[in-house]
């Protein structure tokens, strides 16, 4: 069975279940539509009373708790719809498996071990840097198979292999921000992949 | 023998043979402290095993022997019948991996050993030969097969209704994860348990290639060419009975270098709780009240491992039936103010003597000495204690939602307490001045987030919980705005207000800088490190 592209409103609803309270362009990103069709699809759900938006400093886009129901049930309708809950839960345990590692490096990247002690990684040092970067790579390869087979179940999850690739190139290309600090770091992706499938598993945190 | 040596007094064999771990383990022997039998193979099996693809030849052989004496020793035999003999199976590199490669406890307990391990118990409790089952079943599945921890969880969850304590619930617990590891690994779980041995040393062989270990050993510098060895033991059972427990004891506090023990002690328990932080522990000091005899041999084991090393030690310890038994022997490695009030005591106690404590004084340690730290209390008014995620001292008023976080910070500071963190959290983090997560540890996404943010932070504070808009930790009910302070470093969740060290106060490093001077002979005022950085060029001048 092929599923069918998640509709647009169902992609906007669950970027916000996923990714948290945030902005336009931050849900603009995460979904890859443009800005425009996004602020759409959050005012018409705004209608629904699916989610509010908060002015302010701190401001931006929220789920409410109907809006989290919402979400809840059609996710799940579209997993089972496709067919794809066995396909999305062995996805899930090779996840578990990379998950430690992925952790692993970045917590590596931003503490790294000196005679015994570790102390914050002031990245003055380019072999450490390339060396952790290099076993981020390593790891974005097995990932991909992982991705692929989410996409392969629900094409929805595609969008996660075009962030994290983009993550990395841009921490690959000196942007250090991109493996554990930017908003869209490869950390904060893999983070929201992690909460994504909990959330399409329906497995409580 | 070839590959196997024995956790003998009289294995001469170094760290690059038989591991960091073993050799720590013969070092107790020598000091004549109590560990369990057994024995090591060394590193050179296991490179042999990675180059060719099997276990050596003639180590099945050895193992045997090795097997058999060890069944001598105890009185028992490994998989029954009679007295049933389990033992663990652990990895042990030269250099240590913490929780990178293959750990399986209670190898050997089968069908029939488990049920004889049921009869010796003198409690009509059959939970404890049951939970030892299952707790080897987790480790051969993860060993042998993909399968998780979590998704094993699962299936015992399933089983047991979330409700293991009833033996019944345990038994249908088991048997689902046997038919879980039987389809995952094409063929049921042995019960040969000379069989389950070869596959747990081959398992732990393997698990030095792992993209996990490679990536540690990567980003650690260490070789990738060392291999492991495997360190098999008899179990001691932290979880037979009341007077059986587990811990980790340090000879003074990691966080202070106060010379006073310091350490957590789980009772009823195996060691793998502590380590996990999946359950909740007690001070060490507990240990003195409950168990008497076991906490005078732990002290007596500290004192010599220590003035053994001298320098401060990390110990690993289970008892079993009041009987102490130590598992893990190091160094302490202590950091930081903790590493200078160390240096002066041991100076002071005429252990080493004032170079030598200048020496091993870092100026990272001074670095680090110079973050703010919680006062030290000695442990009284410490409401919950975790792994410090990112440094600093911080108050604030209790929030346990995002939410309630955002809406609370306009009026002042918030620490956000959950039970872990989820992007959902990402708001209540980016207003909080702190944050407090009961589970995970140091690479956890909280922790990273943290860091990403530099907010202090205190992550697997086993014991907490968030219920609606409370916590409940260290036996209190916080409810939401209660004022706290953590100490990211340490680890420390307090009532209220902080009382703060800084570098400046520290009457030990002012000592230690006077002793820079000494030796320096420039009594100039001068930045610490610098006033450190001369007397160690003068000390390798003229040592």
């Amino acid at each position: 069975m092929t599923a069918s592209p998640t509709g647009d409103d169902l992609l906007v609803l669950h970027a916000l279940r996923c990714a948290g309270f945030t902005d336009l362009a931050r849900v603009a990103a995460v979904t890859g539509l443009g800005e425009s069709d996004a602020e759409s699809e959050l005012i018409t759900l705004a209608t629904a009373g699916h989610v509010t938006y908060t002015a302010g400093v701190f401001g931006g886009w929220g789920l409410t708790e109907a809006g989290r129901a919402a979400d809840a049930r059609r996710i799940t309708e579209e997993l089972e719809a496709a067919g794809a809950r066995t396909a999305v839960a062995g996805a899930y345990e090779r996840f578990l498996v990379l998950n430690p590692e992925l952790l692993d490096i970045c917590g590596a990247w931003q503490l790294r071990p000196v005679g015994g002690a570790t102390t914050v990684n002031d990245h003055t040092d380019p072999a450490y840097d390339a060396r952790v970067l290099g076993r981020l790579a390593d790891l974005d390869r097995r990932a991909q198979a992982v991705c692929a087979d989410l996409s392969a179940a629900l094409p929805r999850f595609g969008r996660y292999r075009i962030r994290l690739a983009d993550a990395l190139a841009r921490a690959a290309s000196g942007d250090l921000d991109y493996v554990t600090d930017d908003m869209a770091s490869y950390h904060t992706v893999w983070f929201q992949l992690h909460e994504d499938l909990l959330a399409t598993l329906g497995i409580p945190r | 023998m070839r590959w196997i040596h024995p956790l003998s007094p009289d294995t001469g064999e170094t760290a690059d043979v038989i591991g960091g771990k073993a050799y720590g383990l013969v070092l107790l022997r020598r000091l004549g402290l109590p560990v369990p039998p057994g024995f090591v193979i060394g590193t050179d099996a296991c490179r042999a095993f990675l180059r060719d693809g099997r276990l050596p030849d003639g180590l099945d052989d050895e193992l045997a022997v090795a097997v058999a004496a060890l069944e001598e020793t105890t009185d028992r035999r490994l998989g029954g019948p009679g007295r049933p003999l389990a033992v663990s199976v652990r990895s042990g590199a030269r250099e240590s991996m913490p929780g990178m490669m293959t750990t399986i406890l209670n190898l050997g307990l089968t069908a029939a050993a488990t049920a004889a391990l049921e009869t010796e118990t003198e409690t009509d409790d059959t939970r404890f030969a049951l939970d030892a089952r299952l707790r080897f079943l987790y480790g051969f599945a993860t060993a042998t097969t993909d399968l998780t921890a979590e998704a094993l969880d699962a299936v015992v969850n399933e089983a047991t209704g979330h409700d293991p304590g009833d033996a019944r619930r345990l038994s249908r617990a088991i048997h689902e994860v046997e038919a879980a590891i039987g389809r995952r690994a094409g063929r049921p779980v042995p019960d040969d348990a000379a069989e389950q041995l070869r596959l747990a040393v081959a398992a732990v062989f393997s698990s030095w290639d792992t993209p996990r270990a490679t990536t540690y050993r990567e980003l650690h510098a260490i070789p990738h060419d060392l291999g492991t060895a495997v360190i098999v033991q008899a179990m001691v059972f932290g979880n037979r009975d009341d007077r059986s427990g587990t811990g980790v004891a340090f000879s003074r506090d990691p966080n202070t270098g106060e010379p006073v023990p310091f350490g957590e002690v789980l009772f009823g328990r195996q060691g793998e709780d502590v380590v996990s932080g999946r359950s909740s522990t007690l001070p060490l000091r507990d240990l003195a009240d409950r168990e008497p005899e076991v906490w005078t041999a732990l002290l007596d084991a500290l004192d010599r491992v220590e003035a053994h090393h001298r320098d401060t030690c990390y110990l690993e310890f289970t008892f079993e039936a009041g009987e102490l038994w130590l598992l893990q022997a190091r160094p302490g490695r202590f950091t930081g103010a903790a590493a200078v009030r160390l240096a002066t005591d041991l100076a002071d106690e005429g252990v080493i003597g004032r170079h030598e404590a200048l020496l091993r004084v870092s100026p990272h340690d001074l670095r680090h000495a110079r973050t703010r730290r919680l006062a030290a209390t000695g442990g009284a008014g410490v409401l919950a204690r975790g792994l410090g995620a990112c440094p600093g001292v911080v108050a604030g008023r209790v929030a346990t939602t995002a939410d309630g976080a955002v809406r609370m910070a306009a009026e002042g500071p918030v620490i956000l307490v959950r039970p872990e963190t989820s992007p959902l959290d990402m708001r209540g983090i980016a207003v909080a001045a702190g944050i407090v997560t009961a589970r995970g540890g140091p690479a956890s996404h909280a922790a990273i987030v943290a860091r990403t943010m530099g907010k202090p932070a205190v992550v697997g504070v086993a014991g907490l919980t968030v219920t609606g808009a409370s916590v409940r930790a260290g036996g209190q009910v916080l409810p939401e705005g209660t004022l706290i302070s953590i100490d990211g470093t340490g680890g420390e969740v307090v009532l209220g207000s902080p009382s703060v060290t800084t570098a400046a106060t520290d009457p030990h490093l002012l000592r230690l800088l006077e002793w820079a001077d000494e030796v320096s002979g420039d009594t100039s005022g001068r930045p610490a490190d610098q006033r450190l950085h001369a007397a160690h060029a003068a000390l390798r001048r003229h040592p």
